[in-house]
């Protein structure tokens, strides 16, 4: 498998999660987390060209409870084949107290899947659980322990108000991602058009990826016809400051680099920026100066995500 | 097919939910506008609703998949292959692991493309597919190993509903004018008698025959088919159905069974009385006789029915002297192994004859061990 | 691996197999594919590599083939010979291993 999430200079210490954990403008983007029933033999057939940043084989919702076993199979084979084994892959599995979470773990690890992704992470002690079962899956299969990655879904009041100890749980979660559906059912809340009632879940679960050093993926946007609406969720979320959006359908993918791609004049300034850096660098300089003023640290970071986005996804129009 | 949900629905069951209980009258609908009914003995459906509508359905009984719709406009949607791949899953529960089903020759092609092969066609009518590529030939595999050489080999298919004097007259005279004569039992579970009673009845009856060695006694397959299951649902014309049948049956004998045992005659009882069957009787002529380039004709022989007190004796009436406790008229129409079997056989469907009688031993003929009951239940057909 | 009752997997979409197993006398293999002019031998091996590898030995196995890849394929037979026998899954003998 590759080692997106693992570039050389990064290192695995619990102790320090900061951006630095990984050095994440350094890793290609991550706005897309397409979900793909493992379940549907013609679309892991084919997904893998729509381009998304990072694809999940759903376990979980997608797949019928008589097609579990069948699903984890595929799911496994796939992992395994050309051209999902050269790629950065997730697995979301059945929930940890489902009768199905042993043996899709068990197969999904053994099988190099990068990222598992579990359902209802309403506490650190989940992450806990699924970690001491990870470490000792990679012991049995000898693969390198701690080289399972995790994403927490962050489904309801409780992982909202958990989310910062989730991810601070284990050097093993890498993102967070917000689950709207029965975040909301839990909430006793009901959809807006403008997303209110998700304001409050969207900044807790924000503040609590960052501030752990872990990327963080929004909701779904449910309704693939309304292309207005999902563009017009994905500025908000952008602006905001997530990483990305879960996504269910590979129409979407498009809309949403789009909307993370930068412009042409941004780009221009961001490459301006990443040269004075480097100049900086190379000169032994301790400041970075473009246009005769101090550029910091996180700016250079933008710059070389925006820069990053743009090489995945070319500019866009200005507007 | 993101927006269409599969699922199945046994009839009988307890619905659990409003959509459920909304079923039946929904399926009845769909094949009600297909030109179709509601056949009983679906016991399993496979349904396909797209925002809560019924847009397909396909009905499972027996091994045979049956009165299959589907909504036109959504014939891009491969509706067929989420129907089946759902009513195989059915199927496989049920223990059943091949399926076949008769359809109207325009539909042959899409069941083509889910795996099903074209076994005969009758006239554009009808064509019969099963979906194991290899069935027949494992089944020739079977038959071939009671192949026997000889001279005249001939067939006799029967339901034997029950073994009478009248199928006893027919066997032997085929027996004299041949060899060998095959016997096969038809298969099918809807008759007074089940398939193994029916089975046994015939081999005890001909055991006691001086003939007993020229029969190879054979059970039903689903290659032999009996008018009684099959389908009619998408044939309005009772006549279609009758040539349909006939036509599909009598090809299957003579491409796929009679060359694997060398057949070349076929012994078959005149009809008097049932104008279905002297029709299937005329067109066993046609398919048998013709000339066909890689098939071998087969002669037909029709034998004049054996009669009993002036009127030709039938399973029919075989089976009214029972319900009607005449065992003293049974005995004039039944072999001693079929009466013996009778007496003692516990009550089916009918009322209990009235009174034990007294036993007849008008034929020679060795009498039933009591378990032999049991015996022929065991027998598979 | 003992086939102990009928099972089924797969769909018939584009792109997947489904694979029919009942249990035999001897193992045969029974292949119809939508792309048989190219693909059916190479189906075929696929089908009985896995049924090796799974140690089905008597089984009917039968595949109607709707283009689907290997790995699906592999993993179509491994579901039917899952859910046709007794035995627990062992994922170090369906994942130990190149494949």
């Amino acid at each position: 498998m590759t080692d997106v999430l693992n570039p050389p200079a990064a290192t695995l210490d619990a102790a320090q999660p900061a951006w630095g954990k990984y050095d994440q403008a350094a890793a290609p983007p991550h706005r897309s987390a397409l979900f793909v029933p493992a379940s549907n033999a013609a679309m892991l057939a084919t997904a893998w060209v729509y381009g998304a940043d990072l694809y999940m084989f759903d376990l979980e919702d997608a797949v019928a409870l008589r097609e579990k076993d069948s699903a984890r199979l595929l799911a496994i084979n796939a992992l395994t084949s050309y051209p999902w084994r050269d790629m950065a892959v997730a697995v979301r599995v059945n929930g940890i107290d489902t009768p199905f979470f042993a043996d899709d773990l068990q197969a999904v690890v053994r099988a190099g899947a990068d990222m598992v992704r579990l359902p209802m992470t309403d506490s650190a002690e989940l992450v806990h659980r699924l970690d001491a079962e990870l470490t000792a899956i990679e012991r049995a299969c000898s693969r390198p322990v701690g080289s399972t990655k995790v994403i927490a879904a962050i489904e309801s009041a409780a992982g909202v108000v958990n989310a910062s100890a989730i991810a601070l749980a284990s050097p093993r979660v890498v993102a967070i991602a917000l689950a709207g559906f029965d975040y909301l059912l839990d909430m006793g809340a009901e959809p807006t058009q403008d997303g209110s009632e998700l304001f409050y879940a969207r900044c807790a679960v924000l503040h609590a990826a960052r501030a752990a050093g872990v990327w963080c993926y929004d909701v779904v946007w449910g309704d693939v016809d309304d292309e207005a609406g999902f563009r017009a969720e994905v500025e908000l979320v952008k602006h905001l400051g997530f990483d990305g959006k879960t996504l269910v359908n590979p129409r979407q993918i498009p809309w949403l680099h789009e909307a993370y791609s930068p412009t042409a004049a941004e780009l221009a300034r961001a490459e301006r920026v990443v040269r004075a850096a480097e100049a900086a660098r190379d000169r032994g300089l301790g400041v970075i100066a473009v246009d005769g003023k101090m550029v910091d640290g996180p700016i250079v970071q933008a710059a070389r995500r925006a820069i990053a986005y743009a090489a995945a996804s070319g500019v866009r129009e200005d507007r | 097919m993101d927006d269409i949900v599969i699922t199945s629905w046994a009839p009988g069951s307890d619905p659990v939910d409003p959509v459920d209980q909304a079923v039946p009258a929904a399926v009845a609908g769909l094949l009600e506008r297909a030109g179709l009914g509601l056949e009983a003995d679906v016991e399993v459906w496979a349904l396909a609703r797209r925002d809560g509508r019924l847009v397909g359905c396909m009905g499972l009984a027996g091994d045979l998949v049956k009165d299959v719709v589907v909504d036109q406009g959504l014939r891009g949607h491969n509706l067929m292959a989420g129907l089946l791949t759902e009513l195989r899953h059915q199927a496989v529960a049920r223990g059943r692991t091949r399926l076949s089903c008769y359809t109207r020759p325009s539909l042959a092609a899409v069941f083509a493309s889910l795996g099903f092969r074209a076994l005969a066609q009758a006239d554009g009518l009808a064509v019969l597919m099963e979906d194991d590529p290899r069935g027949v030939e494992r089944y020739q595999a079977d038959l071939a190993a009671s192949r026997r050489e000889g001279e005249r080999i001939a067939a006799v298919v029967l339901n034997a509903n029950p073994f009478s004097l009248g199928h006893q007259h027919l066997l032997r005279l085929a027996a004299r004018d041949c060899d060998l004569v095959h016997v096969f039992v038809l298969g099918e579970d809807r008759s007074q008698f089940s398939p193994a009673e029916r089975f046994a009845l015939v081999r005890d009856g001909l055991a006691a025959l001086p003939e007993h060695d020229r029969f190879v006694l054979h059970p039903g397959s689903r290659y032999i088919v009996s008018r009684l299951t099959f389908p009619q649902y998408f044939l309005k014309d009772q006549a279609d159905i009758a040539r349909a049948h006939a036509g599909i049956d009598l090809q299957l004998f003579r491409q796929r069974v009679a060359p694997v045992l060398g057949i070349r005659h076929r012994f078959v009882g005149s009809e008097p009385t049932s104008r279905i069957t002297a029709h299937y009787n005329q067109e066993m002529r046609r398919w048998l006789q013709s000339p066909q380039a890689d098939w071998p004709t087969i002669e037909v022989h029709q034998v004049e029915r054996l009669e009993v007190g002036g009127r030709p004796v039938s399973a029919t009436r075989v089976r009214q002297a029972l319900a009607a406790g005449r065992f003293d008229q049974l005995a004039e129409l039944v072999p001693a192994t079929t009466w013996d079997y009778l007496v003692r056989r516990p009550p089916r469907a009918e009322p209990a004859p009235l009174g034990p009688p007294a036993p007849p031993r008008r034929q020679g003929g060795r009498s039933q061990p009591p378990d032999d009951h049991r015996q022929a239940k065991e027998l598979s057909c | 691996m003992l086939i102990s009752r009928p099972a089924v997997a797969g769909t018939l979409e584009s792109g997947d197999a489904t694979v029919r197993i009942t249990p035999h006398d001897s193992l045969e293999v029974v292949v119809t594919s939508s792309v048989e002019a190219q693909y059916g031998d190479a189906v075929r091996r696929v089908v009985r590599q896995t049924l090796e590898g799974l140690g089905v030995a008597r089984a009917l196995v039968t595949v109607t083939d709707k283009g689907a890849l290997d790995y699906a394929l592999r993993a179509r037979v491994e579901a039917a010979v899952m859910r046709a026998g007794d035995e627990p899954v062992d994922w170090d003998v369906l994942i130990g291993g190149e494949r």
